[in-house]
């Protein structure tokens, strides 16, 4: 039975990839057996929405870190001196715009469930660039573009726990060019918002707790003006049994993540079997910083 | 497919006075648009008047030609109907010096 079984998984396994590799579409991205989703921007905003922050009785207790993101919009990427860049196969890229002032962020979320602990594996092509609001190239402007997952177990798991692998690439802090990755793994504090004890909020992308990436130093395409504009290759690998990192790659580099790790808490009571991706911008400067997504595969094992 | 169709919040809880303008927003997709601005407090003084602007690059910003009134009423809600803008969209306004409005700014967008 064993004899008969195997080529008949190779030959599937064979066929998928043949299939994968003939559309246009998809052959850039190297998806996990099931595709939990593909969005390509040229199709709408494919469920990436605002990230609004948590909040009772009055907006006011939203915390700041979440009352300055607005929605994502479909770009284009029209510049003043050239026009429309357009994305890789379609005009349209999914844009996240942070407001000009020194370390404000955007934030887009997508959010699902899974249905089976396992492998899955996030990739995207994206590029990043400040407004073009000086005749210079504005390398290190922008602060940081990255991104997270908000994963919870299911509800009948031995051993729940909310897990957040935080990935960025630090472009620049403080005017100075620094271009590497880095990760975070240090839980924020959780502070109770509105007038009862129902609500909880925690700003996890605050600026503290980054920490390296080992060998995470990556200098990308960033060209030659503000202007000017190049997709980049992204790909992060998790596994949503163990809750670990398993592969991260940025273009040619594939990273050790033998030393990552990802904030962890206990489970929430009403967060099981959660499965969001979250896409970030930051500035550095008082000039908007804007991500630009070309397409996103998500993936899993199941 | 259906056409795209999309509601997207640009300003949410933000006191506005003085010079005051949303966020710049890409809509070159959509056929038409629809901006909704709420009170979302009592508003302090005059109620100025507004305006809509477009733009060719999000950064240099002219009148379209579309104006009214902020909502002078918490709760109340302003509304402009838009077509032929080209991409970039904000709402702009200027108020009186003592006046202010904290605003929902919500955009609807249809291809």
């Amino acid at each position: 039975m064993t004899l008969q079984k195997q080529p008949t998984a190779d030959m599937a396994e064979a066929l998928r990839i043949a299939m994968l590799r003939a559309d246009p579409k998809l052959s850039r991205f190297d998806p996990l057996p099931r595709i939990i989703s593909h969005d390509d921007f040229s199709n709408g905003h494919c469920g990436w929405s605002q990230l609004v922050g948590n909040y009772e009785d009055d907006l006011d207790t939203m915390l700041p870190g979440y009352a300055q993101h607005t929605s994502a919009m479909l770009s284009t990427l029209g510049h003043w001196d050239a026009g429309s860049h357009g994305g890789m196969d379609s005009s349209y890229a999914l844009k996240i715009a942070t407001r000009p002032r020194p370390g404000a962020q955007n934030v887009t979320i997508k959010r699902l469930t899974f249905r089976k602990r396992g492998p899955i594996r996030f990739e995207m092509y994206f590029t990043f660039k400040p407004e073009a609001t000086e005749l210079k190239l504005g390398e290190t402007d922008v602060r940081s573009v990255g991104f997270l997952f908000d994963l919870q177990g299911g509800d009948s798991d031995a051993s729940a726990e909310r897990v957040m692998p935080h990935v960025r690439f630090l472009n620049a802090l403080d005017g100075q060019h620094v271009h590497k990755w880095q990760y975070k793994s240090h839980q924020t504090e959780f502070k109770h918002v509105g007038s009862g004890d129902r609500i909880l909020s925690h700003y996890h992308l605050s600026p503290d707790g980054w920490q390296d990436l080992p060998g995470g130093a990556q200098r990308l395409c960033y060209n030659e003006i503000a202007t000017k504009v190049n997709w980049t290759y992204l790909r992060f690998d998790f596994d949503l049994e163990a809750m670990k990192a398993l592969s991260f790659q940025c273009n040619d580099r594939i990273f050790n993540m033998a030393g990552f790790d990802s904030i962890r808490m206990p489970a929430m009571k009403n967060l099981w079997c959660m499965l969001n991706f979250a896409l970030f911008a930051e500035t550095d400067v008082a000039k908007r910083a804007f991500l630009y997504v070309d397409s996103v595969c998500i993936s899993g094992d199941f | 497919m259906l056409p795209e169709n999309i509601t997207a919040i640009i300003a949410r809880n933000e006191k506005w006075l003085g010079e005051a303008a949303t966020e710049p927003y890409e809509a070159g997709w959509a056929r038409e648009a629809v901006f909704f601005v709420r009170a979302l407090k009592q508003p302090i003084g005059v109620a100025p008047e507004a305006w809509v602007e477009i733009s060719p690059d999000g950064m240099h910003w002219a009148p379209e030609g579309t104006r009214f009134r902020m909502p002078a009423e918490k709760d109340e809600i302003s509304v402009a109907r838009l077509s032929g803008f080209g991409n970039w969209l904000r709402v702009a306004t200027r108020f009186e010096q003592g006046a202010q409005s904290t605003v929902l700014v919500t955009l609807h967008l249809k291809a």
